[in-house]
């Protein structure tokens, strides 16, 4: 409870509008050049972790994906209660013919 | 001359909030009439209204606060509080989702064949694409602090370039996901699995749209020298939304995406 009373107030401080504490830094004592160790975050961490997960990403589908399920006509699965309000009432928004079958099976 | 004795904004009569209160009632109904009679012109006018009465109300407010300076520190405060709330209610929004997915997920029913995921669903790869979605925010999150500590210490250049990776990194998270709903082997008609998955994650990357549209308005207004290196609540308020964005996807991957699967 006191410790709410700390983040409203570090949230709702007038005059000096503070960043909210980011993950594990927030205790860094930096008064100015705080801009310089978040570029340097950016580009030493963040940035390459982003690529390493594109590669990571990449070397999956390289390695071939699963063949797709074989169809069957589960009950509780492909649900069509109602008609969808679009196209031919029978299609999810992001209908994909080569993996998603539809409640009689696969389109193609 | 009169003067206010008072630090507070009286603000002058607008019609924003009525017409934005028509707007809704417009985009409700009409969401009515596309799934039950089929025409869907009353949700097409309710959300171009919506748009409209968003545009200006927000116009306004800047020209209020940047261009005739009524946000005195006591109004910024209750602009603080104002936020602090609304993030405070999504976050209960949120939690409506994550408990539908607990209550289904945590004791699946003999209709699903007793198990989680439900027999027939083949799950995302949550060290595939989820994890580079992961990645990316957690980036963006880093970006946009270094944005932050730029324009307070006024250093422009970089708190464009800061603020512009935050924004592209939002776009490609939106984009990956949008592959990713489309790729997915499971629909959102594939029983509760589809329903907690899609309507989770979708709410979700709709909160993302709205950040990386509300960071994006931020970068043209830094542009345009709207912000000083003491008073940006704009941005601020953008940040913390973004913060807040962040954190719901690391709970949707960390539930939904990894222990769902």
């Amino acid at each position: 409870m006191a410790a709410l009373g700390r983040v409203s107030r570090l949230l709702l401080g007038t005059a000096a509008p503070r960043s909210p504490p980011a993950r594990g830094m927030a205790v860094a004592a930096h008064e100015g050049g705080g801009a310089r160790m978040w570029k340097t975050l950016t580009f030493v961490v963040a940035l390459p972790g982003v690529a390493v997960c594109m590669l990571n990403s990449y070397l999956k589908a390289q390695h071939g994906r699963h063949k797709r399920p074989e169809f069957v006509p589960y009950t509780h699965l492909r649900i069509r209660t109602k008609r969808f309000p679009w196209g031919d009432g029978n299609k999810t928004l992001f209908h994909n013919p080569h993996t998603n079958p539809l409640p009689t099976g696969y389109e193609d | 001359m009169t003067h206010q004795a008072h630090s507070y904004h009286m603000v002058d009569p607008s019609p924003w909030p009525i017409l934005g209160a028509a707007a809704a009632l417009l985009t409700t109904s009409g969401l009515a009439m596309w799934f039950h009679y089929n025409s869907p012109y009353l949700v097409i006018i309710g959300l171009l209204s919506t748009a409209l009465v968003m545009l200006q109300w927000w116009r306004d407010i800047i020209r209020e606060s940047t261009f005739q300076g009524h946000h005195t520190p006591t109004v910024q405060k209750g602009l603080r509080y104002g936020m602090v709330l609304f993030i405070t209610s999504e976050a209960f929004f949120f939690l409506g989702f994550f408990w539908a997915f607990f209550h289904s997920s945590l004791a699946p029913t003999p209709e699903l064949g007793g198990q989680w995921p439900p027999v027939g669903i083949q799950p995302l790869d949550p060290m595939d694409v989820p994890l580079l979605n992961t990645a990316i925010l957690l980036a963006s999150g880093v970006t946009v602090t270094w944005a932050h500590h730029s324009i307070m210490e006024a250093s422009r250049k970089q708190a464009v370039h800061a603020l512009t990776l935050t924004v592209l990194l939002g776009f490609y998270f939106t984009g990956l996901q949008a592959m990713e709903y489309y790729e997915a082997p499971f629909s959102i008609a594939d029983g509760v699995y589809g329903s907690t998955f899609f309507v989770a994650t979708g709410f979700h990357g709709l909160h993302v749209i709205i950040g990386s549209t509300f960071l994006l308005v931020c970068l043209l207004r830094l542009i345009k020298y709207h912000f000083t290196s003491n008073h940006h609540f704009g941005f601020e308020a953008a940040a913390w939304y973004w913060h807040f964005v962040d954190v719901v996807w690391l709970f949707l991957y960390m539930t939904i995406y990894w222990w769902g699967s």
